[in-house]
């Protein structure tokens, strides 16, 4: 068997119980069937044999994945896990949640089923996270009141934080004590936004300014390095990057990979296959076949059309762009395709986060250097956490 | 110590003779599919042409097959999905025959890396630079097959060698710089021929119409026959690494802009056994 890495992000439902104004999903009312888990769970082992691969990482989230009910994770993860054995293979779950309808109910199978970790997500500050009734600082309110249920009930817990300009305004410095601070977080990742989906009307908002998100990105850089990074506080994709450049095993986050394509697919409660979360619930003219209705999802892979310009953009980037003259190539290759879609309405083109990234990379490369050359390196391990834009908590935590 | 960007280079296996069983002497034959299918009693690398040929043997391994040299494959994507899955991992040398053309599909190597060992081989064409750089970004192994370089080859070769020693961005070796280098740094012994791959002695390879390939002592015996000659080699101050290559299959090849290029390795090697000893030495005793 081999050392590569097969990741399904799996959304068992459309819905959700908030109402955020830059969420790019397309919210339908439909929920995964538990009689259709034996035939995602077949479609999916099936995969994997052929492929020979031994492991499955599975990424539930939404739509918001608790509104499923513990219940039925319970149910289709055991369905899941021992129709894996029984094959001699295995899926690794993890969940993304806005926490929002968190309850003591989910800690058994949080811990059974999710090895006692989740990611969530939060801005700061919070204007754009908002609930069907009383807006954001209710949601930031309730949100908050969870996430420390949830700490004090022992999970580990890993944030996501999507940028905004009210985020670049309030500065660095002020958004690193939210979350270490205030919040009590050891794990945290910011994301780029993008306007894909429904919240392409709110493209001005999330509109940033590459310069002012570099400085500000750099600025936080700066400030994890010199109070968090010794002391067990992950904050990715910096990790992951201080890891590459210091010679240690680095997961690079699924933006920066050789080829998303290879690595992940996205199915919704539909059976709907794309290549990730971002592009099944708002591209369709992207989707790569139906889990429930083609007998193969190998071969549906393999025969997609939409999932050939995937397959073919890096190709296409280093013949077009000026990609391959980058002295940072190996750790990026061009970018995110959802975000160059979202942004250009075409994914052969490289990232427009490009010189943001360029900014990171440099920087950590500063950083690591100077780790190399005697500050002492703390203990860490490299976790799930980095992999894809979806968060869970590191193994550091 | 062999050529670390040798195809089966992998951390406890670097070279194609440790493939060889310790009791054979056997040459590790080099032959066509065709000539495979009937061989027996020796290990071989295969080379395949073609998709259903490239299928027979990543599916139905035959026990002495030691891997597989990929040619004219590269722009086919349904080569690469098979060969990335993980079921078996039978090496595999993937040749490209125009580097400027086929450069980018290199990319569809990145999942097969995961499952088993791959090496690019490379003429020193156009386009070889632009290949070397995504190959390293793909931390794939590189072995770079000189020939006998006219001026653009020597310009190509340059860049290639000045990227492989000062691109922070490679990884992976690319051959023949990386065991060069580590021979001016006395690390490593053994000539262009065995870091290239094309000793007879230690990899038979048939020529183009399929011909009985050189003799065992062909290197040997070339060498032996240029220094009785008299030309440049017999003064050549890179003759022991080089043993003849670049006079093959011309002896009157010019050597000069070769010159060039191992005296660019060897000052690079001077350089960073000056800086490892400055390094290592008492901080008062620097210079």
């Amino acid at each position: 068997m081999s050392d590569r890495v097969f990741s399904v992000i799996l959304l068992p439902t459309a819905e959700c119980n908030v109402a955020c104004t830059y969420c790019f999903e397309h919210k339908e009312p439909h929920r995964l069937s538990m009689l259709l888990v034996p035939l995602l769970t077949r479609q999916l082992l099936d995969h994997l044999d052929h492929e020979g691969i031994d492991e499955c990482e599975i990424y539930w989230q939404g739509g918001e994945a608790m509104i499923m009910g513990p219940t039925w994770f319970v149910e289709a993860g055991k369905l899941m896990d021992d129709a894996a054995a029984a094959r001699g293979r295995r899926f690794v779950h993890y969940l993304q949640t806005n926490l929002i309808s968190y309850s003591p109910a989910w800690n058994d199978v949080l811990f059974t089923m999710f090895g006692g970790s989740l990611g969530t997500s939060m801005d700061y500050p919070n204007l754009h996270r908002k609930l069907f009734k009383g807006g954001a600082d209710s949601y930031t309110k309730i949100w908050t009141q969870r996430l420390q249920e949830a700490q004090a009930a022992g999970l580990a817990i890993g944030v996501i934080a999507v940028l905004h300009q009210g985020s670049i305004d309030a500065g660095a410095e002020a958004f690193y004590h939210y979350y270490t601070q205030e919040l009590g977080l050891t794990s945290f990742q910011v994301n780029t936004p993008f306007p894909g989906g429904p919240a392409k009307v709110h493209q001005d908002e999330f509109d940033l300014d590459s310069s002012a998100l570099s400085e500000f990105l750099g600025s936080l850089f700066d400030i994890w390095m010199e109070r968090g990074y010794a002391h067990g506080i992950s904050v990715g994709p910096f990790d992951s990057l201080i890891d590459h450049f210091t010679g240690l095993p680095a997961r690079l986050p699924c933006i920066w990979k050789e080829n998303c394509s290879s690595q992940f697919i996205s199915i919704d409660a539909k059976g709907t296959v794309a290549q990730c979360d971002c592009w099944v619930t708002s591209y369709p003219e992207s989707f790569f076949g139906n889990v429930f209705h083609d007998a193969d999802l190998t071969k549906m892979l393999r025969t997609s059309p939409a999932r050939r310009e995937f397959v073919e953009r890096p190709k296409h980037l280093v013949e077009h762009e000026d990609c391959l003259e980058c002295r940072f190539l190996s750790i990026c290759h061009g970018g995110c395709p959802v975000r160059t879609y979202s942004a250009l309405g075409t994914m052969l083109a490289k990232d427009p986060y490009c010189e943001v990234y360029k900014t990171i990379f440099a920087r950590a490369e500063i950083h690591s250097r100077m780790l190399l050359k005697g500050i002492r390196r703390p203990d860490r391990q490299v976790g799930p956490a980095s992999l894809t834009t979806v968060a869970t908590p590191s193994s550091s935590t | 110590v062999a050529a670390a960007g040798s195809i089966v280079a992998k951390p406890d296996c670097y070279s194609i003779n440790q493939l060889v069983p310790d009791e054979s002497l056997a040459t590790l034959a080099l032959l066509t599919s065709t000539a495979a299918a009937s061989h027996a009693g020796a290990p071989f690398f295969v080379i395949v042409k073609s998709r259903e040929e490239f299928s027979h043997w990543l599916n139905h391994p035959h026990p002495d097959l030691v891997g597989i040299q990929v040619e004219d494959l590269i722009n086919d994507p349904e080569v690469w999905a098979l060969a990335a899955q993980g079921q078996r991992d039978t090496p595999l040398d993937v040749i490209l025959k125009d580097p400027a053309g086929e450069f980018s599909a290199l990319y569809r190597l990145a999942d097969v890396r995961l499952v088993r060992p791959v090496r690019v081989t490379i003429p020193a064409l156009p386009g070889l630079r632009k290949a070397l750089r995504l190959a390293a970004s793909l931390q794939l192994p590189v072995r770079v097959l000189p020939g006998q370089p006219d001026a653009d080859s020597l310009l190509e070769l340059t860049a290639a060698a000045d990227f492989y020693l000062r691109d922070p961005m490679v990884d992976a070796p690319i051959e023949p710089f990386h065991s060069v280098f580590a021979g001016l740094r006395g690390m490593t012994e053994g000539d262009l021929w065995e870091f290239l791959d094309q000793d007879p002695a230690l990899f038979s390879k048939p020529d183009e119409a399929g011909q009985p390939p050189q003799a065992p002592d062909f290197v040997k015996n070339h060498f032996a026959d240029l220094l009785r000659m008299g030309i440049q080699c017999s003064t050549c101050l890179w003759q022991d690494l080089c043993a003849g290559y670049f006079k093959w299959p011309d002896p009157a090849y010019d050597c000069d802009g070769v010159k060039s290029l191992f005296n660019l390795l060897e000052s690079a090697a001077r350089e960073i056994t000056h800086d490892l000893a400055t390094l290592s030495s008492p901080p008062s005793s620097r210079s």
